[in-house]
């Protein structure tokens, strides 16, 4: 590496950045999540529901209400689940959620008084033919819950064109079993709102971390949404890491592959170090990669930004307790040398190619080892000090993600300086082996026999025979 | 002449053969030299020992006096046989890329590529995209890409195949152009028109080594003069036997390969004396690839490519 240039790494690296910068098919991708988020935000703003309504009736012919104490049930069912899930959100965002889960429920099904008496009467409307007016406007019928009494039991039987349609018969099917249930408990003096009650008491379990700090309260040592963040926010840095060798690894190995149907590397070699033509690519689909990753990496930071400014202490702890000066050092040195470790292997198995059929297939063992490498993130979140964790977060190829998701489990300074060092030492000689394997494959053909036979003679020293 | 390139004893080879064996000499400051041979000879690879692209097995090799490397950047303008720019650039664009990798600062770069795309004639496409440029105008981009930072020497593999006649004749101008002053210019071809044309030296490369080193003219020497003659005569081949190394007859019409110290003079006056009636006499000039011939055989020639190394192998310890 004598004379390394970094002016010459730099123009390399402008020139792969400024060549996918300046296509259409660029911008088009970088602007898609923006104007689907835009899309999406417009649309909630507006109060438009893109899902088709669905306008259906209940046809009670028991003579016992049954369908409209359904309809109370379910109407009830409704409220509960709302209150509980804006419960769960901050304060500032109670209303406007709650807001929209009304519309949504309210819009997903209509239910329609009977436009006739009888089944048969309906069929007219279930096939078509003729349409209901519902406030003003005709409607065709999209199903119909026909309840009736078979021997004193109430029974239903739902009529649609569409096969696979399931709410309503969803909806009767809690509504009859519970039903059943009540009938059931009352035959021994019980009633089920009071079975629902004593069993809900014994659903929540709460958590216990140990090592937390004794408070005077019972509570101090209870598991809370603060302490669960750091281990999202982590995962999410693994995500993101993962994504970021994936995506430029893509981006690297179609890069190189233009630069050999190109053409260009032996003139180019008259000027630069080959080490500088592979730093120059690294660096320039590295900006690329990250400026592609910028709409994601813009919402994510409004999201953050949003959850920080709605207030909920729990969340601001949370993102505080993420953010520690291990992941502030750790996850660029991870990202950095992970991308790298990763880019060098594509880089030279690009340089290897000459078609994207032949770089489809020499990768295909390292995307192996790199999707089972990002396995580890799962595992990681449930268990960060499993062996299996613990052992990859020191292997080279799985270090970048594992080292990440230990952190908020309090991997030591060292553990985690030990890791990136042997990371760092394993980049380097991956990026070696890559150089030669890049020179190689720049100055030869392409595929793996002429580097099975160059492995022979200059790694093996095996003679050849002339 | 102070050398800007030196091969001392230096081979290449490749999975045990030998695609460069034992070649030596020296491109000095200022000269046009001729790098010839048939496809297979050892050109590439050599040019390619003297960028310090690959190594020699065995040898020397300098570069501006030094082992070929990082040194010589900027001091070199290499076309390679290989041909190549990214086809998303303009035409100024590729220019100016591999202007600044050598060193020009930004604003030079591009306002030296318009001047010699105007200059070379595609001033219309500088600001073409590549890809819509045809093969020979993208080739002569390439070359004005090598070479638009002014180097000192500049080396040319085989820069004028796949060109047109009109082409080549703007690359032999530009060829020219590179080489005012002490400019130093080396360019491989297997087309000797070129090089008789252009170069104060040739060296011709044949099965991995040197076989011929000299000047253009030295060259010629070696080889055979031809003479055509035509008569009625049936006396014309004894007459002209005494002066040839070879005789075909073909109808009236004799074409003879002359022994070293036979000259058209003396066959004329001979041809005279005895009363021989000459419809045709016509000394032929010697070509450089009749030169060729002469020295290596033209089995060689023709046969190289079965009895080398590839001259793009695998490439085994670039430096």
């Amino acid at each position: 590496m004598k004379h390394l240039s970094l002016r010459r790494i730099w123009l390399i690296a402008q020139r792969d950045y400024f060549g996918y910068v300046k296509t259409v098919g660029f911008w088009l991708s970088f602007l898609m999540p923006i104007v689907f988020g835009g899309i999406g935000i417009l649309a909630i703003s507006a109060g438009l529901d893109f899902q088709n309504t669905r306008y259906e009736t209940i046809l009670d012919t028991t003579g016992q209400d049954v369908g409209e104490d359904m309809v109370a049930r379910y109407t009830r069912r409704l409220v509960e689940m709302r209150q509980t899930i804006t419960d769960e959100l901050p304060d500032a965002m109670q209303a406007a959620v709650g807001d929209q889960l009304d519309s949504e429920l309210d819009n997903n099904l209509v239910l329609v008084p009977p436009p006739a008496d009888t089944i048969d009467g309906l069929q007219p409307y279930l096939k078509g033919e003729r349409t209901v007016n519902y406030e003003g406007e005709d409607i065709t019928l999209d199903g119909a819950l026909h309840i009736y009494s078979d021997n004193g039991e109430a029974r239903a039987r739902y009529w649609s064109s569409n096969v696979n349609a399931d709410l309503l018969p969803s909806i009767a099917r809690r509504y009859f079993r519970d039903r059943a249930r009540a009938n059931y408990l009352e035959s021994g003096g019980l009633t089920l709102d009071g079975y629902d009650a004593a069993t809900d008491d014994l659903s929540g379990i709460d958590t216990f971390d140990p090592t937390k700090p004794v408070t005077d309260t019972e509570s101090g040592q209870a598991v809370s949404l603060t302490d669960r963040i750091p281990y999202w926010v982590a995962t999410a840095a693994a995500a993101f890491l993962w994504f970021t060798v994936f995506a430029g690894a893509y981006m690297l190995l179609t890069s190189m592959l233009e630069e050999k149907l190109g053409k260009l590397m032996e003139m180019m070699l008259a000027s630069t170090q080959f080490v500088e033509i592979m730093f120059g690519k690294l660096l320039g689909v590295a900006l690329l990669t990250l400026t592609s990753l910028a709409p994601y990496i813009i919402l994510v930071g409004f999201g953050a930004a949003a959850a920080i400014s709605m207030g909920d202490p729990e969340v601001i702890a949370g993102i505080r307790q993420a953010i520690t000066p291990k992941m502030l050092v750790f996850f660029p040195v991870f990202l950095i040398l992970g991308y790298v470790f990763y880019g060098a292997f594509f880089i030279a198995l690009g340089s290897l190619s000459e078609s994207m059929q032949d770089a489809q297939t020499l990768t295909i063992p390292i995307l192996l080892v790199l999707t089972a490498c990002v396995l580890v993130v799962p595992a990681g979140l449930a268990d960060p000090n499993a062996p299996l964790v613990v052992f990859a977060s020191w292997f080279p190829f799985s270090a970048p993600f594992a080292a990440i998701i230990r952190i908020p489990a309090d991997a030591s300074w060292a553990m985690l300086t030990g890791s990136a060092l042997l990371l760092f030492v394993s980049t380097i000689g991956v990026t070696w082996v890559a150089t030669q394997i890049f020179k190689h494959g720049v100055l030869s053909g392409a595929g793996l026999k002429p580097l099975g036979a160059w492995f022979r003679r200059v790694v093996l020293r095996q003679k050849t025979v002339s | 002449m102070t050398d800007l390139l030196t091969f001392d004893s230096v081979s290449k080879t490749f999975g045990g053969k030998a695609a460069v064996n034992d070649i030596s000499f020296s491109v000095g400051r200022g000269e046009i030299v001729g790098f010839l041979g048939p496809n297979g000879a050892g050109k590439t690879t050599s040019i390619r020992m003297g960028l310090g692209i690959v190594r020699p097995s065995a040898g020397r090799v300098t570069l501006f006096g030094e082992r070929p490397g990082p040194a010589a950047f900027g001091r070199i303008g290499f076309l390679p046989e290989e041909r190549g720019l990214y086809k998303k650039q303009t035409a100024r664009e590729a220019v100016a890329h591999i202007a600044r990798l050598n060193g020009v600062h930004k604003a030079d770069a591009f306002t030296t590529a318009d001047a010699m795309l105007e200059r070379y004639g595609l001033g219309d496409v500088a600001a073409q995209k590549v890809k819509s440029l045809s093969k020979g105008m993208a080739q002569k981009v390439q070359l004005l890409a090598a070479i638009a930072h002014d180097p000192e020497f500049s080396i040319l593999d085989e820069p004028f195949s796949g060109l047109d006649p009109v082409n080549q004749q703007v690359l032999e101008g530009i060829v020219r152009d590179l080489s005012r002053g002490d400019r130093t210019v080396l360019f491989s071809t297997h087309v000797m028109e070129h090089a008789e044309r252009l170069c104060d030296r040739i060296i011709l490369m044949a099965n991995g080594r040197v076989a011929f080193d000299g000047k253009t003219s030295e060259a010629l020497e070696r080889a055979p003069h031809r003479l055509i003659v035509a008569s009625p005569d049936p006396r014309l081949t004894d007459t002209l036997t005494p002066f040839a190394q070879t005789l075909s007859r073909e109808g009236d019409t004799v074409h003879a390969d002359l022994k070293r110290n036979a000259t058209s003079q003396a066959i004329l006056e001979r041809l005279v004396a005895q009363g021989v009636t000459i419809t045709r006499f016509e000394p032929r000039t010697p070509t450089l690839h009749e030169a060729f011939v002469a020295m290596v055989g033209a089995d060689v020639l023709g046969d190289m490519a079965a009895n080398v190394a590839d001259d793009t192998p695998l490439e085994e310890d670039a430096a």
